[in-house]
This record gives C-alpha cells, sequence and structure tokens, in this order.
C-alpha cells in the first residue's frame, strides 16, 4: 500500500461515506447487513422508509398545496428583516450590513485556511441534490382541481379530486428540468474527475462558497421574485419595483464588498501585519454591532451646542484625568497607596449606582460608567508598572476606551432622526440578530467574572457569586425581563431612547451570563490541582494563571456547552415579543396575520422563520465543530 | 580516611558556603494530622541534596512548604535570605529564584513547548520575546530536545515532557530547584535520559534538593541524603555513610527494603 498522506486519508473516508461510489454489489451488501440483516430490522426499516415517506410528502403538500399564502412572506420580506424602517433612509439598513459584510469576508481572510473540497465530492452533491428534486417531484401528491371561484372541487363521497399522475408529471417540468439539470452536471464533473490522476483535484472552498452566493444573487437580475414589496405601509404592485429588483443592486454590492474584504485579509494574513489585524478585526468586531445600531441606523440628529458644552468637555476630562491618574498608579514607587487608591475609588463608582437607584444626586449616566471603568483599570494598573513603553500602552488604551464610551453615549442619548413609525425603530431579524449578539457579546464577560468568583478561594467572591447565579436560573427568563422592563427606567434618565430596548438587553444579559458561568465552571473544575501549582511554581501572579493557564483550558474545555448556550440565547430571543418589542417571530406570528391583505395567514411566514432560525444555529453549531478540532489539537 | 571523617569532610566544605534553604523546626499540619514534627535542615548554596524515606513520611509536603506550595504552621523557612511569611511580596520573590519539577511533569496542555517555556520570563522576568525565546532554544539543547519546540507536551514521551519541565523551571534562571520524584511517573527506559539532565545540572552547581528513590542518582551526585520517616527526619550523612555505614534501625530497614 502506498503511504497514507492525509489527503489519500481524507478522500478514503469520504469514499466511505458517498455510498454512490462504492460498487452496486456492495450498496447491496451494505444494506443487507445493516437494514435487512433479520426480520425485527427489516421489518424496522420498512415502518422508517413509510414513516420517512409520508412525512416528505406531507411536507411537500403543504408547501405546494394551493392553499398556501406565499405571497404573505414575499411581499413582507422587508417586514420581516426590519420591520417598519422607513423606506427613506433604508440604505442606512444596507450600509450597515455592508459592513458587517465587508469585515466577515476581512475576517475569514485573516483568520482561516478553508481548505478544500473535491470536485468529485461536488458532484455527489450535484447529483445527489438533482436525485432529491426528481424524489420530490414524484412524491408530492397531484394538485387539487379547482372550480372557477379558487374553490377546491370534491369527488360525491368528499374526498379531494385530483389531477391525474401524468398531468401532474407534465405539469411540474420545469422542475424535472431542474433536477435533470443538475444531476447531467454532476455526473458529467463525475466522470471527468474519476480517473486516478484527477480525482483527487479540489477546488477551494472559499470559491465555492463566493461563486454559489453570487449565482444566487445573479438570479435577482434575471428572475423577478417577489411580486409586490411592502413599502411604508403600502404595497407597490407595480412592475419594476419587486423585492429582487429593489435589492439586486445592495446586494451585488455586498457581494463584491464581501469578496474584497476577504481579498484584503489574505493580502494582510500574508504581511507582517497579521498580529495587528487580527486585532483589529477582533475590536471591529465587538465595535461594531453598537456602533451600527446606535450610530448607523439611528442616525442621531446631534445638537452641537450640547456636545460642545457638556459631551465634548466631559469625555476630554475624563479621558485627560483618567489618564493622568494612571500615570500616577503605574509609577515604580507607588506600593501599597496604588490598591488602596483603586479600591476606594472602586466603591466610589459602586456608591454611584447605588444612589442612582434611590437618586441621592444626580449624575450622568455616562460620568458613572466611566468612574467604574476607571476603578477597573486603577485595580489593572499594579501589571502596568515598569518602563514607559508598558505605562504608556494603558494610559493610549484609557484614552481610546473614554474616547469610544463617549462617543457612543453621545450618540445613543441624542434623538434618532430616523422617521418612526412604531415605538422601536428595528424589529424583525435585524432586532433578534442585534439582541442576540449585544447579549452574547456582554454575558460572555460577565459569565466568566462570575465563575472565577465561584470558583475563588475568597469566600465573600463565592457566596455573592453563588447566589447570584442561583437565584438568576431558578427565575424563568420571561420573569427576568419583564422586572428588568419595569426596573431599568428607574436607572435611566428621564425620556431616553430606547429604554424598553436597554432594559432588555441589561435583564437578559443578567440572565444568560449566570448560564454561560455554570458552563465556565464546568470547564474551570476539569483543571487540574497540578496546573495552578506548575503556574504558581513558575512565579505566574494570581492573575496571570487565570488568564494564561486556567480560563485558556477551561473554555476550551466548555466549548461545547458555551456554543449550547450561544444558540439558545439566539432562539429564546423570540421572548422579547411578551414585553412588546417585535422580534423576528414575532412579525411572522402577529404582524402579517393582522394584514387586511393576509388576513389570519400565519404558517407560511412561521415556516420560513423556522428556517432562517435553524440556518443561523446550524452555521454556529458547524463553526463550533470546526473550533474544537482545531483548539483541541493542545490536548492530544 | 574512614567513612565518617568523609562526612565530616564534606560537611567542612559546605561550612564556608552561604545557607541557601534554611528550616528549623517546621511543622505541618492537615487538621489534626501532623505531617512535618520539627524538621530542621540546612542546605548550602550549590549543594545536591537528595530526600529519601517511606511513602508517607512527609518528604513532598517538605519540600512543597519551601516554595509556598503548602503553608506551614510552626518554625521558619528561609530561602536565600527571605523568609517565607504570608507577605505576598516574599512569596513571589521567592517562586521566582525557587524552580520545582513535579512527579506528573505539570506543563501547560493547551500551550507549545516553546510558549510553556518563554511563558514566566515573558510575563514575570518582563523579558522581551526574542530573548526569551532564544533562551527557551538553547534549554532545550541543553536537556536534549531541541526539534520538538514547536510541539504541544500531549505530542512527547514522559521523558521529553519531563525535561521541557526541567527547561520550563529552568527558564526563570532559579537559584534552587526542587524536584520532587521527577522519574517515579516514567517507564525505565526513559527514567535515564531525566537522570543524565540531572546529572550534568547537580555539576553545573545549582542548588539542588530532591525527592527521589533513584539510589544509584543518589550515591552520584549527591553531597548529602537525608531520611525522612514519619514528618521527622532521622539521619543525615554524605552517600558514602549513608549505604555503607547507617546508624538508625530505620534506615537500615529502609536501604534493605529498596536496595
Ligand atoms: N492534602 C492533604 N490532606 C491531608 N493529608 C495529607 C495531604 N497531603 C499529604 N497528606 C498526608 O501527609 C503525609 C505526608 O504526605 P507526603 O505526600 O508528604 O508523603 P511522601 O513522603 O511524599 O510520600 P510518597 O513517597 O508516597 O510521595 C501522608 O500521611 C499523607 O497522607
Ligand atoms: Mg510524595
Amino acid at each position: 500500500m502506498q503511504e497514507e498522506d492525509p489527503i489519500s486519508v481524507a478522500l478514503k473516508q469520504e469514499e466511505d461515506a458517498a455510498p454512490n461510489e462504492a460498487p452496486r454489489l456492495s450498496v447491496l451488501q451494505w444494506l443487507r447487513s445493516n437494514l435487512f440483516s433479520n426480520w425485527a430490522n427489516a421489518i424496522l426499516t420498512l415502518l422508517g422508509a413509510l414513516a420517512a415517506f409520508l412525512m416528505l410528502r406531507g411536507v411537500l403538500n403543504f408547501v405546494f398545496s394551493e392553499n398556501r399564502e406565499w405571497v404573505a412572506v414575499r411581499t413582507n420580506l422587508r417586514a420581516l428583516m426590519t420591520l417598519s424602517y422607513p423606506e427613506s433612509q433604508y440604505v442606512r439598513v444596507w450600509v450597515a450590513l455592508g459592513f458587517v459584510v465587508g469585515l466577515a469576508g476581512l475576517s475569514a481572510g485573516i483568520w482561516s485556511d478553508w481548505g478544500g473540497l473535491p470536485i468529485r465530492r461536488l458532484a455527489t452533491w450535484f447529483m445527489g441534490i438533482g436525485g432529491l428534486i426528481a424524489l420530490c417531484v414524484v412524491v408530492r401528491e397531484p394538485s387539487v382541481l379547482m372550480d372557477s371561484e379558487g374553490k377546491a372541487l370534491s369527488t360525491l363521497e368528499g374526498s379531494l379530486q385530483r389531477e391525474s399522475f401524468g398531468a401532474a408529471m407534465a405539469d411540474r417540468v420545469d422542475w424535472w428540468i431542474a433536477a435533470l439539470v443538475l444531476f447531467t452536471v454532476g455526473a458529467v464533473l463525475w466522470s471527468r474527475y474519476s480517473s486516478v490522476q484527477r480525482r483527487h483535484v479540489e477546488l477551494p472552498i472559499t470559491s465555492i462558497v463566493y461563486v454559489g452566493i453570487g449565482i444566487a444573487i445573479l438570479t435577482l437580475w434575471v428572475v423577478p421574485y417577489g411580486h409586490y414589496a411592502f413599502v411604508d405601509g403600502t404595497y407597490i404592485a407595480e412592475s419594476g419595483t419587486t423585492v429582487a429588483f429593489s435589492t439586486q443592486m445592495p446586494w451585488t454590492v455586498m457581494w463584491v464588498l464581501l469578496g474584497l474584504g476577504f481579498l484584503v485579509g489574505r493580502f494582510l494574513r500574508s504581511s507582517q501585519y497579521v498580529g495587528m489585524s487580527k486585532t483589529g478585526s477582533n475590536l471591529l468586531w465587538l465595535i461594531c454591532p453598537f456602533a451600527l445600531f446606535w450610530v448607523v441606523l439611528r442616525d442621531p440628529a446631534l445638537d452641537y451646542g450640547h456636545v460642545m458644552s457638556t459631551d465634548l468637555p466631559m469625555g476630554l476630562a475624563f479621558g485627560l484625568l483618567g489618564a493622568g491618574a494612571l500615570w500616577l498608579l503605574t509609577r515604580s514607587d507607588i506600593g501599597e497607596a496604588g490598591r488602596i487608591a483603586a479600591t476606594l475609588l472602586l466603591i466610589f463608582a459602586i456608591f454611584n449606582w447605588v444612589a442612582a437607584f434611590f437618586g441621592w444626586y444626580p449624575m450622568l449616566q455616562k460620568a458613572r460608567i466611566s468612574f467604574l471603568l476607571l476603578a477597573f483599570a486603577a485595580l489593572l494598573a499594579p501589571n502596568f508598572i515598569g518602563d514607559i513603553a508598558k505605562r504608556r500602552q494603558l494610559v493610549l488604551g484609557w484614552v481610546g476606551v473614554m474616547a469610544l464610551v463617549h462617543y457612543l453615549a453621545t450618540m445613543i442619548n441624542t434623538p434618532s432622526t430616523v422617521d418612526l413609525q412604531s415605538d422601536e425603530f428595528l424589529g424583525g431579524l435585524g432586532l433578534t440578530l442585534f439582541v442576540a449578539v449585544i447579549v452574547v457579546v456582554l454575558s460572555f464577560p460577565l459569565g466568566v467574572l462570575l465563575a472565577l468568583g465561584r470558583t475563588s478561594k475568597f469566600p465573600i467572591f463565592r457566596m455573592l457569586s453563588t447566589s447570584y447565579i442561583e437565584i438568576i436560573r431558578g427565575v424563568p427568563l420571561i420573569s427576568v425581563l419583564i422586572f428588568f422592563s419595569v426596573m431599568v427606567p428607574l436607572f435611566l434618565p428621564d425620556g431616553m431612547e430606547l429604554a424598553e430596548l436597554a432594559a432588555v438587553l441589561t435583564g437578559y444579559t443578567l440572565f444568560s451570563a449566570a448560564y454561560l458561568a455554570e458552563n465556565v465552571r464546568g470547564g474551570l473544575q476539569s483543571i487540574t490541582k497540578g496546573q495552578y501549582e506548575a503556574a504558581d511554581a513558575i512565579g505566574l501572579t494570581s492573575a496571570q494563571r487565570t488568564g494564561f493557564i486556567v480560563l485558556p483550558q477551561a473554555l476550551t474545555v466548555s466549548i461545547p456547552q458555551l456554543v449550547g448556550q450561544v444558540i439558545s440565547s439566539f432562539k429564546e430571543t423570540s421572548l422579547l415579543a411578551i414585553i412588546g418589542l417585535f422580534d423576528f417571530l414575532r412579525v411572522a406570528n402577529s404582524v402579517i396575520p393582522a394584514q387586511s391583505e393576509f388576513m389570519g395567514v400565519k404558517r407560511e411566514g412561521i415556516l420560513v422563520v423556522a428556517m432562517i432560525y435553524f440556518f443561523f444555529n446550524f452555521i454556529i453549531s458547524k463553526y463550533s465543530q470546526r473550533l474544537e478540532r482545531r483548539v483541541g489539537l493542545g490536548e492530544r | 580516611m574512614n567513612i565518617d571523617d568523609a562526612t565530616a569532610a564534606a560537611n567542612d566544605r559546605l561550612a564556608d558556603r552561604d545557607d541557601m534553604i534554611v528550616c528549623v523546626n517546621v511543622d505541618k499540619f492537615y487538621g489534626d494530622f501532623q505531617a512535618l514534627k520539627g524538621v530542621t535542615a540546612t542546605i548550602k548554596e550549590g549543594e545536591v541534596a537528595v530526600v529519601c524515606g517511606p511513602s508517607g513520611s512527609g518528604k513532598s509536603t517538605w519540600i512543597r512548604c519551601i516554595n509556598r506550595l503548602e503553608v506551614h504552621q510552626g518554625g521558619d523557612i528561609v530561602v536565600d535570605g527571605i523568609e517565607l511569611t504570608n507577605d505576598l511580596r516574599n512569596i513571589e520573590k521567592i517562586r521566582s529564584e525557587v524552580g520545582m519539577v513535579f512527579q506528573q511533569f505539570n506543563l501547560f496542555p493547551h500551550l507549545t513547548v516553546l510558549d510553556n517555556i518563554t511563558l514566566a520570563p515573558i510575563w514575570v522576568r518582563k523579558k522581551p520575546r526574542a530573548e526569551a525565546e532564544s533562551m527557551a532554544r538553547a534549554l532545550l539543547e541543553r536537556v536534549g530536545i531541541p526539534e520538538q519546540a514547536e510541539k504541544f507536551p500531549g505530542q512527547l514521551s514522559g521523558g521529553q515532557q519531563q525535561r521541557v519541565a526541567i527547561a520550563r523551571s529552568l527558564a526563570m534562571e532559579p537559584r534552587v530547584m526542587l524536584f520532587d520524584e521527577p522519574t517515579s511517573a516514567l517507564d525505565p527506559e526513559m527514567i535515564k535520559e531525566v537522570l543524565d539532565v540531572m546529572k550534568e545540572l547537580a555539576r553545573s552547581g545549582i542548588t539542588m534538593m530532591v525527592v527521589t528513590h533513584e539510589m544509584g542518582f543518589a550515591r552520584e551526585v549527591a553531597d548529602r541524603i537525608m531520611f525522612m520517616e514519619g514528618g521527622e527526619i532521622v539521619e543525615v550523612g554524605t552517600p558514602e555513610h549513608f549505604f555503607t555505614n547507617p546508624t538508625e534501625d530505620r534506615t537500615k530497614l529502609f536501604l534493605s527494603q529498596i536496595l
């Protein structure tokens, strides 16, 4: 046998996986040994096949039934995505999306070696999909006959009258053509790449994905999908204003951005700036949900008088005075005084929030946040004591954070120029994704801190974290959301925009953090005592021990649970409907069925919503498997 | 020259050196159980001290008290002039001067060999990465596995892992190395490669305190052997004294079992 290089091993596994590739006889043998090995097995197999057949037929009959009003979904695509975001400013949605798409391309370019897919494998997919379409065409029952008023005809016995099988097949000729084309393309590729020299030829996965997306977008230019568009509360049904028509250009731009981002990422990957660009792209990912939502989508109407008199001076004051304080705190002769100052600052910062609760003295919210951040920076300061370069790092980092926080805070507090049609300016999938992303991004660090607190050797931290986690876990999410939608407005300036949303984000983040903490704790418990001792013995401080040794291993161990938590956070955003936000599911469940044109049309929308939820979660789960395999290297 | 003279001569040779580790009446309790009962010993700079004794006699407990992995309740421990108290700064100082090698290696499985070694120099000693890496490669050369730098610990044999662990400790340029049964978890064919590294270290003049049952190693490189039982040091002497003319009955019994 020739040597086993990884590629040929991988190929061999694929050959085992794809039954089409095995000789006919062995398929039969496989069937006999696996599905028909004895009577009981054979009966189970047949029953299973029957169940699968009935289910497939049921789904197909449902989807293609004459009673389905898919037009309700097509017409409301925009409502499903962004609800009532006004048409006049819709370009903002595209700009936000374009930023995300470009960043995704960039990250894909910088981070990953995506590898290749053998063309033969691709060919089997083509053939398989072609075959599946053909199967579906045959399995679906012939259509029900209609009378002139569009009512279904039934026979004298009361069952529905259907067209003949032959007529049904003839009606579906376009589907037959699609199946045939796919199958033929697959078969041709298959035979051209089955010779020994060519069977290992691969295409890069990135190009396959990119071309696939490109073809999907190209169809927008060819097929006028979505006969109507629902724009600013009215239906536009003239020719030329289909959904496909109004989105073909933006989607094409997205496609180009994705490609450009990828190329730039690839370039950076091979340049000397690779480390810096990785950090940079991560930072952009962290910032972009906040910035896109509050700045791009809301388009705040800045009041420059207020900016000049309050916002700017305050940001500068915190930035500069904080920088000065941190500079002092990182002096090498600071000693215990530094720790004491940091602790006092922390107490003061926390007290500000208590005071806010009781309304003792007024203070701008961003000042409270800034003091809290300054206290954390002061606590971190001992790690930056030393040469000028390290001290400068901390101080510049502080100035950067202050610039960002004050900029965002100003933006958030400024009323939007977007012409709102309802209380919340964004809804649908946009809102769902936004809440999910923010909750995950914010609850992650909080969850890690709670887990560390719960396993800490200080009883006070342990007690606080444990009781927090147990209380939150003992309460349903809905009650947390309701509680916060009542409580949070107490902490916010009167009449602040988006109070409801802020409440949701706070409550949901705190809720999700408790669950994340438990997952992380599971990982922490798997770290052996020896790891702690080794870290101590080489002289790491306990913060370094946690950051370099304990957490990386604990998080790696808990990837599956963490991803499970991320997925369930995403799905449970549908509970936002309960406190009055218009999330994705609610649009399908109550907005569309309330429209006079589509009174009571629910099932179609919900099916589409379910499929889109599934699509996102499937990607997350696939990605986590990839991640697990990659970081698994260190554990072997 | 008879054997007791040899012991005396060895004591003389060490007498004018500085004290590196001084333990005076060290007591250690686990709950009600007293694991160390007034351990008193002095280890000189550059000395190689081997600690042996039956299982459960408190060898690990003692050696772990010296870099504060365990906290002693009574008596004093002074390492290189720094007394071990609850003062965090003293503990940090001592830990960066004392290297420790464990029975179970305790390498960091998520870091490459190179990162395992450079972590502490970069973050504790604040060395530039390039300098730390070149030192790490030199240390890997010294322990005989320069080609394994980019691998993960899980991809190495036990003997190689233990040598990486030794290199990791040496990267902090410690003045004292503690070894707690460094070869007990190894297959016989790998014991030698680790012992060879340790012998080379012993000759280089670093202070070493080694808990081990490898009597061949003790005989060859130890300046003194300390025999522990029941949380006490029962007998101390040069290898010649220890193997040919032990005075205590308990030592004789132990040696008859192990040799
Ligand atoms: N964490 C602990 N809690 C309670 N008792 C302990 C603990 N660690 C050690 N002991 C006890 O202290 C005594 C000394 O243990 P130690 O590990 O120092 O022995 P040792 O000489 O190293 O033995 P071995 O040769 O088996 O490693 C033993 O009786 C042991 O049971
Ligand atoms: Mg032991």
